[in-house]
């Protein structure tokens, strides 16, 4: 039994100190090869994506990439155990919350190495900066979202409404039109559909107030005072009727996209990403216009910033970087890609391929876009840290506890602030 | 942890006439199989994960040693106590009530009535959904805030709630959710009823027994193995369950942690954290937990549990 | 029992079994329905019929879905026969065989359930994966054929010790060996406990998310739950009708098997039979 033990020990260890691919920058084999690539996503997604991957090997006819696709939970365990064995697929789609935890630790590779074949120059600096951590470039921004409001303008007409100016309206502002909304739709339909399940509304929330989620050395930054006035703000539009009753609330915000207030037209006002937009409209079948946020006016320097919606990296592992890079290049520049594409995976980050596709794009796509052209946005926050991969499960909670009045809004800042900077601490 | 009341009386009962003379040439045959599967393939991963259950291990770098961290941790790990609470809670109440109603129905599913075929398997239906990806969105149909149940509190001018997402109500659903899906222990229930020889009832009706001392003479003490290998499995099943809550509070265990099963914690510190380290430990703590049930519920099984031989 | 009581006992089961039944039945209706229609109306009135859906989901992942349905029987079909032989096997050992060690193994049997499957699949995955045995279906299978699943073994030693002994024990003196006596009497006479084991595994493998997800990593190698899981996406439109429709499709072979195997539920042992 104690050597089983052992062996399996030594197992564990030597395969996560397996050797490294090494740099990206070496040539490209003239045999065979196979590159795994993984992503997460719903079935359409999938089905674009392995038309682009048919395109790729039709370039490359030595090279064949094998796609294995997930739904987003089951992503991130199958990862974590493919890279504890040190069998990680080569190509990997990354998200925000989780990069810092990945790279950091060593299990991406650095894409500067890769610069033979993988080329960033349509990328905007700032889009680049996304995906920067300890001064490296592990990751390439996919597509920009920036946090916005949806308006069900179909449901404001229905309910004679006027649409308020986004130029310049407050958090106020918003709850008065919410709460004239709520009053109109008789009960069955609410103003706002609440929010606090998020990082882009903690994060809008702060920057708002001059501060930010986390600093540059990755320390829960947010003061107590501004977190307890977003709960505070969150408790009184389920309080006074503006958002559901926190039950309602909570069930439509652990449902999908469809079966939320905006998609199922029970709720006048939503903060979504600007790219979801398309979906909902989809869903709700009414008429949806995109918001600026509130509070962006009064604020001294613009709140709202461009969030990746994915990045690629690529295994540190891998044993054919250099294909693996070449593969992303493909992703990230040929318009080819971006043809098939479009905007699946969020308004494309590389401004050649965006401009390209723009005209290309039906009505609420489009809109989207527009939206991101036309949004002021202040820089981007810093990656979320190492350890903070959980974060969103953390402000979900807590907003529950402030919904269902188990913590006041103080002390669910003061609970918020020291568990997220001890998981951080722990990582 | 041996179980034993239950083994003693085995080893008693298989002496029988031949004397208690041990056969190991033979049951080790029969048992090589699982030998061979317990050394290559259960032992080592459980092993590594005792030795990961005393280090750091983040899943992507090397684990290292931290000697007994793990394990003081979980002496302030509140979240922790908290989980294990909604787990007992739920152990202790779902368990029982699975187990009354999937008796309850395979009595009265077991002969003599017609349309057997198809009440067993609807009744059965549920559980070949209840850990399906759909499971979600189906609960929400009955017990969410536009659902059936509140359609039916409706009809009687009680005004609902989402009641799968109010932390005072969370657990309730899901407990009912167990027992929806009563139809597994049914058919092991059903198969049991099976084995009992009819000339015993025969034999009783003979003698002008009515219809509840057969149950209580012959019906429970020959079912009460089965009784006791659904109890046993049903612990150990209500200890790790996992999937349900997963599926109906999105992987939170939410709102506001109501439905934070212990191994939901465990797997949000593991795959969510990045901590695998102190989630092995805490899965050896869970072993020992449920190890401990066990062995009562082998214990107790003296007082009630008959056997033939 | 009177016509009456029997009425109203049909009656309460029927109710009962409504009951029970809603979400399968919502998840029927909401199968037939437009896909952006699933959740703006609640109820299970539809007015009209929509089969695209079934159309649309059968094709809207890499393979037709009757690729990852084919994946799954294979996979139930191996897990099934592993389950049998080799946890019957362990079984009568632990029933009716006396041997060193007995109660601790089968302590370290039930030992080996106790531990939740998240802890244990790291180390296992880098186990098979040193086998190169991940994307193929061992991993799923040869454990199976080690009876590794201690709830069977469990299960079926239970049902052994409620069959009499005289009968074995009859044959014993009659000159049987353990393996006649094994293959000739037990196995005949616990058919309710073997069809239990293949309805048990024939559901759990073809429910079963984690570990197929986990091994299978190449979509050709997908089965039915890794493939259902793949059309839902919280962050963007789910194609709920498809999933519906997909569910409902792999729900059908599952229900087909119960069905049929749950007459050999009531088969039970032919001497005693029942009425």
């Amino acid at each position: 039994m104690r050597r089983i033990a052992l062996a399996a020990a030594a197992a564990l260890m030597l395969s996560a100190c397996g050797s490294g691919g090494g740099s990206a920058g070496q040539e490209l084999s003239k045999d065979p090869v196979t590159i795994r690539f993984t992503w997460w996503g719903a079935d359409e997604r999938h089905k674009r994506t392995q038309q682009v991957i048919d395109l790729f090997q039709k370039k490359h006819p030595n090279i064949t990439v094998k796609g294995e696709f997930k739904d987003w939970n089951g992503y991130w365990e199958s990862l974590a155990t493919t890279v504890a064995a040190n069998d990680a697929p080569d190509v990997i789609q990354m998200d925000e919350l989780y990069l810092s935890s990945y790279a950091e630790r060593g299990a991406l590779l650095d894409l500067g190495t890769a610069a033979k074949h993988l080329k960033t120059a349509d990328f905007d600096k700032s889009a680049l900066d996304t995906g920067i951590v300890k001064g490296k470039q592990y990751a390439l921004p996919v597509g920009l979202a920036t946090y916005s409001i949806v308006a069900n303008t179909g449901l404001l007409d229905q309910l004679k409404i006027k649409l308020p100016d986004d130029n310049t309206w407050t958090w106020d502002d918003l709850k008065k039109v919410g709460d004239q909304v709520s009053k109109a739709g008789g009960g069955k339909i609410t103003g706002v559909q609440s929010f606090g399940f998020d990082a882009g509304s903690m994060n809008i929330w702060a920057r708002q107030h001059g501060a930010a989620l986390f600093d540059e050395a990755g320390k829960v930054a947010v003061p107590a005072d501004v977190l307890a006035g977003y709960w505070a703000y969150i408790r009184d539009l389920a309080k006074s009727g503006v958002a559901p009753a926190p039950s309602v609330t909570i069930e439509r915000a652990g449902g999908s996209l469809d079966q939320s207030g905006t998609a199922t037209n029970a709720s006048a006002f939503g903060t979504w990403w600007n790219t979801q937009l398309p979906s909902l409209a989809a869903a709700s079948g009414s008429k949806l216009k995109l918001l600026k946020l509130p509070g962006e006016s009064q604020a001294s320097t613009p709140a709202a910033y461009f969030k990746p919606s994915m990045y690629w990296s690529i295994s540190s592992r891998s044993k054919h970087p250099a294909e693996a890079a070449l593969f992303v290049d493909f992703l990230a520049n040929s318009q080819e890609a971006a043809d098939v594409m479009l905007t699946d995976r969020g308004v494309p980050a590389n401004r050649k391929t965006r401009a390209a596709i723009t005209p290309k794009l039906g009505e609420t796509d489009k809109a989207a876009a527009e939206y991101l052209d036309a949004v002021k946005v202040g820089t981007a926050p810093r990656v979320t840290p190492n350890g903070a991969s959980a974060i969103e499960a953390i402000i979900k909670r807590h907003t529950e506890e402030v919904l269902f009045d188990r913590q006041t809004p103080e002390q669910a800042a003061a609970s918020f602030i020291k568990e997220l900077q001890a998981e951080i601490d722990g990582a | 942890m041996s179980a034993l009341g239950e083994l003693q009386r085995m080893r008693r009962g298989s002496g029988g006439t031949l004397g208690g003379k041990k056969e190991n040439k033979a049951a080790f045959a029969f048992l090589a199989p699982w030998f061979v599967g317990l050394l290559l393939i259960t032992a080592g991963p459980i092993a590594a994960s005792l030795i990961l259950g005393f280090t750091d291990y983040n899943l992507i770098q090397p684990p290292v040693f931290n000697g007994l961290d793990n394990w003081t941790r979980m002496l302030g790990d509140e979240r922790l106590h908290h989980a294990l609470g909604v787990t007992l809670v739920y152990v202790v109440v779902s368990v029982p009530l699975q187990l009354i109603c999937a008796l309850g129905l395979a009595l009265l599913l077991d002969r003599g009535l017609r349309g057997l075929a198809f009440y067993r398997s609807a009744f059965y239906l549920p559980s070949l959904l209840g850990s399906s990806v759909a499971i979600a969105v189906l609960w929400k149909q009955i017990f969410g805030a536009d659902g059936l149940f509140n359609q039916v509190l409706g009809v009687f001018g009680i005004e609902g709630k989402g009641w799968i997402s109010d932390p005072d109500s969370a657990l309730g659903t899901l407990i009912v959710l167990n027992v929806w899906t009563f139809g597994a222990p049914m058919v092991i229930f059903l198969a049991g009823l099976r084995q009992i020889p009819a000339m015993y009832y025969e034999a009783a009706a003979t003698d002008g027994a009515g219809k509840w001392t057969q149950f209580r003479s012959i019906t429970i003490p020959l079912l009460s193995p089965i009784v006791f290998f659904n109890l046993v499995l049903q612990v150990i099943h209500a200890f790790q369950s996992f999937t349900q809550a997963f599926v109906v509070s999105g992987g939170s265990g939410g709102p506001s942690d109501s439905t934070l099963f212990y191994t939901l914690y465990l797997y949000q510190r593991g795959f969510g954290n990045f901590d695998m380290g102190y989630a092995s430990a805490l899965a050896w703590l869970l072993l020992v937990i449920i190890g401990g049930f066990t062995v009562v519920n082998f214990w107790a099984a003296k007082f009630w549990v008959v056997y033939d031989d | 029992m009177t016509d009456l009581r029997k009425a109203a006992k049909h009656a309460a089961l029927i109710l009962l079994a409504l009951v029970m039944l809603y979400p399968v039945l919502w998840m029927v209706v909401s199968s037939l329905r437009p896909n952006n229609e699933i959740f703006r109306r609640p109820g299970l009135i539809l007015d009209s019929l929509q089969t695209q859906n079934y159309g649309e989901g059968w094709t809207a992942l890499a393979s037709p879905f009757g690729h990852y349905l084919a994946n799954s029987a294979i996979l139930v079909l191996a897990c099934i026969i592993g389950n049998l032989v080799s946890c019957s096997m362990a079984a009568y050992a632990f029933a009716r065989l006396e041997f060193t060690g007995k109660r601790l193994w089968f302590a370290i049997m039930l030992g080996t359930i106790m531990l939740p499957i998240h802890v244990i699949i790291v180390p296992q995955y880098i186990l098979f994966s040193q086998l190169d045995w991940v994307n193929t279906f061992l991993p799923l299978v040869v454990p199976k054929f080690l009876a590794t699943d201690a709830f069977f073994v469990f299960l079926m030693v239970q049902f052994i010790r409620g069959l009499p002994r005289e009968l074995d024990e009859a044959a014993r003196i009659d000159g049987c060996g353990h393996a006649r006596i094994f293959v000739r009497i037990i196995l005949p006479l616990m058919l309710p406990a073997l069809a239990t084991t293949v309805i048990f595994t024939f559901i759990w493998t073809w429910n079963d998310f984690f570990s197929q997800l986990i091994y299978l990593t190449d979509p050709e190698m997908y089965t039915v739950p890794v493939a259902l899981r793949s059309f839902v996406d919280a962050t963007v439109s789910t194609s709920w009708g498809s999933m519906f429709a997909m569910s409902v499709v792999s729900l059908l072979p599952v229900f087909l098997a119960f069905l049929v195997g749950q007459r050999y539920l009531i088969r039970g042992i032919a001497t005693t039979g029942g009425k």
